[in-house]
């Protein structure tokens, strides 16, 4: 079963139509990156996917499960207010344990048990947060963090959950180049899990939409790219998708060979933002025909 | 320079150099009446304090039925209806504010009503609630509780939607949230620091309202001391009762600021 299906979505805001019946496939521990011209729509496919914003055509479906609302099927990281800042780095990364595992009246009428439930969550947060990185920043409040600091601790809380899909709206935006390939490099080591996973015949954990104005940045740490927009031969009648391929998977440990990814950045920057480029675009929303065994099978043969 | 920093002793030395000044001053200007009208009793000197906290501090009544000093019936009056009815406004403005914060069918209606009687002075209300609810004791209460409601309600509401974002509300609920668990541990957790500071903010209005209907109609109090003890100008008593609120209000300060330090610790950081 698919983590996410997108059916026939489109959206109106009043008369004007933002998505054209955009449909989707992903696969559970897929690493979607989402690109497109600024007012394309992402936000609103987004918001759609979430459940905020529910399609006025169309549907969501999370393993199944059609989206109305927004629960913990979907889990979502912002570039900012991603924290409770009134909740420690370990804090934050077990309240959706304790929100999700303990009831509000339990946590006053069952205190003992609470408590003891209480504990187990926090140190489930402390194991997800050494895996990130971030032994050293358990107690720290959002305020005492850094920006890359506060996007792994929103990362985990989405995380811990085990939510069918995650989304990421720009998550590292915000942040400096260092930082931003530290974060990057964290994703690449999620996907190397996924492909663990499904070596180990487990379904992965990780499976993640990611929104991203960086080309470069969508390519490096998806195994796949998707890009919205208007530019296509019913371009008045809202975004669709137009660029839907794969892409070379890297491994965290290899260094970085920008060579890999330059081919795929100018297409996908002459497919998906030149308003002048050809606009018949089926040629580029390829995805699963495309997805030969070849690149699960190369991503899966690297070790580590 | 401007907001050159300054070393903490120096900070503590001017303190209390200024509360000494100002006590000087005092003294100055005391002797100097007293030099010009021996009896005069604007600017008591210390005697007359003296005397006027004996004359606060003497038990009243008679032997067989022996009643409390004036300071404590007056602490006891003023204080009481205070800590009521700033407890009432509190709870309900928090309620009322909460409840616009987190529902938008609840604020529409409520949020003009509330906004235009916030813009009325408090004070000026006072002779509907003479005539609303009598001037007893919970004419007070509700005087003071109504007085602070309206702009409470209307701060911690504006607080809700400053400073509670959608994004954290969506979130909660990506994170298994119920609405009252989002109210609870999202708006609440969130809206505390303000809360609180508000109520430290509110203490200064609740006080004027409630000594101003104390002078107007009440039988006892320090709002009610204050004006008959100033009408026989016995100021000596009118300024211990000034120095109590002043050392009361910086008390209720200081709680509030302690309370917020415990309950909040992430606020200060």
């Amino acid at each position: 079963m698919h983590a996410l299906e997108i059916r026939n979505l489109s959206h109106w805001y009043g008369k004007q139509r933002i998505l054209n019946k955009v449909n989707l496939d992903i696969a559970p521990g897929q690493i979607v990156a989402l690109v497109g011209p600024s007012g394309c729509g992402k936000s609103t496919l987004l918001r759609a996917i979430l459940g905020t914003d529910p399609p006025s055509e169309g549907q969501v479906l999370a393993e199944g499960r059609v989206v109305t609302e927004p629960s913990r099927d979907v889990g979502i990281v912002y570039q900012n207010y991603s924290l409770y800042e009134f909740l420690s780095a370990e804090e934050n990364v077990a309240f959706g344990l304790k929100l999700d595992k303990t009831s509000l009246t339990s946590r006053f009428t069952a205190l003992p048990a609470y408590l003891r439930k209480r504990r187990e969550h926090l140190q489930m947060a402390r194991d997800f947060l050494k895996r990130v990185g971030l032994e050293a920043a358990m107690g720290q409040y959002p305020s005492q963090l850094s920006g890359g600091m506060r996007q792994r601790v929103a990362i985990a809380q989405a995380f811990i959950l085990k939510p069918k899909i995650v989304l990421l709206d720009e998550p590292f935006g915000a942040l400096d180049e260092a930082t931003r390939e530290d974060l990057q490099l964290m994703l690449l080591r999620f996907y190397q899990e996924n492909l663990k996973a499904k070596q180990r015949g487990e379904q992965p954990q990780y499976t993640i939409i990611i929104v991203t104005h960086e080309l470069n940045e969508a390519i490096y740490v998806a195994d796949r790219v998707i890009g919205l927009s208007r530019f296509h031969t019913e371009g008045s009648q809202g975004a669709m998708v137009v660029y839907d391929r794969p892409c070379p998977v890297f491994h965290p440990d290899d260094p970085k060979d920008l060579s890999k990814l330059i081919e795929q950045r100018e297409e996908l920057r002459s497919a998906v933002f030149d308003p002048n480029y050809v606009k018949h675009h089926s040629k580029y929303v390829s995805f699963w025909d495309e997805l030969s065994s070849d690149a699960m099978a190369v991503a899966a043969m690297n070790p580590n | 320079m401007i907001r050159r920093p300054i070393p903490r002793w120096l900070i503590i030395l001017l303190g209390i150099l200024g509360v000494v000044s100002l006590l000087a001053v005092y003294g100055g200007l005391s002797y100097r009446q007293s030099v010009i009208n021996e009896k005069q009793k604007v600017i008591p000197g210390l005697q007359a304090f003296r005397d006027g906290v004996s004359r606060m501090t003497t038990a009243q009544g008679t032997e067989e039925t022996p009643k409390p000093s004036m300071l404590v019936t007056d602490l006891r009056a003023t204080y009481w209806r205070l800590f009521l009815g700033i407890g009432l406004g509190v709870v309900l403005s928090v309620v009322v504010g909460i409840a616009m914060g987190a529902y938008r069918w609840i604020a529409a209606p409520l949020a003009p009503i509330i906004s235009f009687f916030a813009k009325i002075p408090p004070t000026a209300m006072l002779p509907i609630y003479f005539v609303l609810v009598g001037s007893d004791q919970t004419m007070f209460t509700t005087m003071v509780a109504l007085g602070i409601f309206f702009t409470m309600a209307q701060s911690v509401y504006l607080a809700i939607v400053n400073d509670v974002k959608d994004e954290a509300i969506d979130k909660a609920y990506t994170l298994g949230a119920s609405d009252p668990e989002i109210i609870y541990e999202v708006i609440w957790k969130q809206v505390l620091p303000p809360i609180l500071d508000n109520i430290r903010l509110q203490i200064g209005p609740a006080m004027i309202f409630l000594l101003a209907a104390e002078m107007l109609v009440g039988a006892e109090g320090m709002g009610y001391r204050i004006r008959m003890e100033s009408r026989v100008l016995n100021m000596s008593i009118v300024y211990i009762y000034l120095c109590i609120f002043g050392f009361t209000g910086l008390l209720g300060d200081w709680c509030l600021l302690w309370l917020r330090k415990k309950l909040c610790p992430w606020y200060d950081r």
